[in-house]
């Protein structure tokens, strides 16, 4: 019975995907068929070139990549210093300042957008790489995840490395660091997809072609009165195939550590 | 001495006449903000190269800026932050409260090129008296209709309504109605019922905004048809190509969906047709929808480059243009001239949908530049679906939907 549920949850979870793959190779009019056609009637593998000629799709990748693994490493860095501090040491005010950071979460983004606008065009950092990755290497939800992971760390640890004669900085790294991976690596990994996703941001910050992202780049197929689903649909296959080998590689810690923070 | 006087005038007239010669060949770059993907991206680049030829010594930079409310949100962030582009496709509800940043069109037209747009777009198009934005991708409601089931489409808002009730049908007999004889799209598209205000001869406010005239007894035929429709009527957020023509027999809808209508009906089976809405009891217009070029003035454009964007704002409403733009796209031409073109009429001989979507473009109404209009949309949205979903009676939304368009004035 158990395994008819999994199974059932797994063919809902899939079929998005089973749609995407099969629609990339679908002409217009049989993606838009009502009831849907399945299984192409033949296949046009031409969706994949047109699609990808559509818009600049290599700078876009590349982009997405650079800005995505860069700012994936600078915010797992930001996020292991504030997350221990917060974990393991006494500081005034540190609840205080804790609380404050949470509360910017419940800011709905799009709050945010016209002030943070006028903030990076007067940094001058519009239309620029520093746009797109510096205010994105600090995240709450990250220090929150990793300061749960941090906390169930045993306090011993700390004393015998100090009666050793380590020094906090080294411990970080050489002690909790490699006990915490998993939960690094999912804060790593819902950033990587968070980057990688990120459509509104930088539709805002940027205007030149040569800065614009995979997601961006998808929006070249829909029109307020209709989409090119067959086009839109191999783009997207060719948007997700990255992150999905990076899960692929990384199931088994994400898995872990969201298991492990409590995080679900 | 008068005669070589005159000639020293003449001499510095022709100077300066060089002097502006030699301006107007100097390079200029400009920035065209628009919201023009997909195929639609391709044909505007099309004219922008076209430009270019003709211009060799301007630059368009043009930008794309997502979807139309990516566009908005954009624009709205760049008037704080203080860098507008020169030049952007705007909806009339964006720019009602920033019209001291725009740079008027009207006053580097000639009354003859001002003469030539469509009628139903001037008012639109017009801030304190002067032709201020230009019109650019405009499209017109039209009925489309299952031909196979519907051989003449209704003319009147009678007809309409006996079509709807013949055509809606419990197809399998299971006592669920399998087809509605008409589809609307109230949440999504509160200009279905500004189409039949209009037709009915009533209208939102007064003509000085100063009073709600939405509840009078124009307002009140509108919506007391709307409710003698709703049970014929399938009411959904969703496109209608969607649910057409299995759910749908007619529906009022953009002439831009054009295309993907016509997919839904060939998918279905059917044939679809094309006519002007149907009459209310006073005319048959309907609503001219899409964006016009706004150039700005917020201080960080040059003369140079405002008078840049109007010739571009020019070429692209030029006859020829607005006629390449209208049949690659699906969108309406938007000057009279075009209408007369002949590429235009061979387009339309060839394609005899057209003749419905021309005539009815030529009697279209635009919306009003109110500045809460956007507020006001919504408003009237949310009474119109109440009544279309039976949960309010037509005099119940109407004065729940005069209220709040009293406040939003006031």
């Amino acid at each position: 019975m158990l395994y008819i549920l999994l199974l059932a949850g797994c063919a809902i979870m899939l079929f998005p995907f089973f749609w995407m793959i099969t629609t990339s190779f679908k002409t217009e009019l049989e993606a838009m068929r009502f009831p849907p056609q399945w299984i192409p009637t033949s296949w046009h593998w031409e969706n994949y070139p047109l699609a990808w000629s559509t818009a600049p799709f290599g700078r876009y990748f590349f982009n997405s990549f650079f800005i995505a693994i860069v700012s994936t490493i600078g915010e797992v860095f930001t996020t292991i210093l504030a997350a221990y501090a917060f974990a393991k040491m006494r500081f005034f005010g540190k609840n205080v300042l804790f609380a404050l950071l949470l509360g910017t979460l419940m800011i709905p983004g799009e709050m945010l957008l016209i002030p943070n606008y006028v903030t990076i065009y007067r940094l001058h950092w519009f239309d620029r790489y520093e746009a797109l990755i510096i205010p994105w290497l600090v995240s709450v939800f990250g220090i929150f995840l990793l300061r749960q992971f941090f906390r169930s760390l045993p306090d011993e640890l700390w004393d015998s490395a100090r009666i050793d004669g380590c020094r906090r900085f080294r411990y970080l790294w050489q002690v909790v660091v490699p006990l915490s991976k998993p939960a690094i690596l999912t804060v790593a990994l819902f950033k990587f997809l968070g980057s990688w996703n990120a459509f509104q941001w930088v539709l805002m910050m940027t205007n030149s072609e040569r800065m614009r992202t995979v997601p961006v780049g998808l929006t070249n197929f829909s029109t307020e009165i209709g989409t090119a689903y067959g086009q839109l649909m191999a783009a997207s296959v060719l948007a997700i195939t990255p992150v999905l080998i990076l899960f692929f590689f990384t199931q088994k810690q994400f898995i872990q550590g969201v298991a492990r923070t409590g995080i679900k | 001495m008068k005669r070589r006087k005159t000639w020293i005038a003449l001499g510095l007239l022709a100077v300066l006449a060089i002097g502006f010669a030699a301006m107007a060949q100097e390079p200029v770059t400009i920035e065209f903000w628009h919201a023009m993907s997909s195929r639609h991206q391709e044909n505007l680049q099309v004219l922008l190269d076209k430009f270019a030829e003709e211009y060799p010594n301007i630059t368009v930079n043009a930008v794309y800026q997502g979807a139309y409310g990516d566009l908005q949100g954009k624009i709205q962030a760049a008037v704080v932050a203080g860098n507008l582009p020169t030049i952007a496709q705007v909806y009339e509800n964006w720019i009602t409260s920033i019209t001291t940043l725009l740079f008027p069109i009207g006053d580097y037209m000639s009354s003859m090129e001002q003469a030539d747009i469509i009628d139903g777009l001037v008012p639109s198009n017009t801030f304190n008296g002067v032709l201020t934005t230009a019109p650019f991708n405009k499209s017109i409601m039209v009925l489309y209709y299952n031909k196979t089931l519907i051989p003449d489409p209704p003319a009147t808002w009678d007809e309409f309504l006996q079509i709807a009730k013949d055509t809606t049908a419990d197809l399998d007999g299971d006592g669920v109605i399998d087809r509605y004889g008409a589809g609307f799209r109230p949440a999504a598209n509160p200009e279905l019922f500004l189409n039949l205000l209009e037709q009915a001869g009533g209208s939102i406010l007064n003509d000085d905004w100063t009073e709600v005239t939405i509840d009078n007894a124009a307002g009140q035929a509108a919506m007391e048809y709307v409710e003698e429709l709703t049970p014929y009527s399938y009411v959904t957020g969703e496109y209608m190509s969607d649910h057409f023509p299995q759910n749908v027999a007619m529906f009022v809808d953009t002439s831009a969906g054009y295309y993907y209508n016509n997919q839904a009906a060939i998918n279905g089976g059917a044939e679809m047709g094309v006519a002007r809405v149907p009459k209310g009891p006073v005319n048959q217009k309907s609503m001219i929808q899409g964006t016009n070029l706004a150039i700005f003035n917020s201080g960080n454009q040059t003369l140079a480059q405002q008078e840049a964007a109007v010739l571009l704002a020019k070429f692209l409403i030029r006859a020829d243009n607005t006629v390449f733009w209208a049949i690659r796209s699906g969108y309406q031409p938007v000057t009279k001239s075009a209408y007369q073109a002949q590429e235009w009429l061979d387009y339309v001989a060839a394609n005899p949908y057209q003749v419905a979507m021309s005539e009815q473009m030529l009697d279209g109404f635009s919306q009003i530049l109110q500045p809460n209009y956007g507020d006001m949309r919504n408003v009237i949205a949310t009474g119109f679906e109440e009544v279309m979903l039976e949960a309010a009676t037509a005099s119940e939304a109407l004065t729940e939907i005069a209220d709040e368009l009293e406040m939003l004035l006031e």
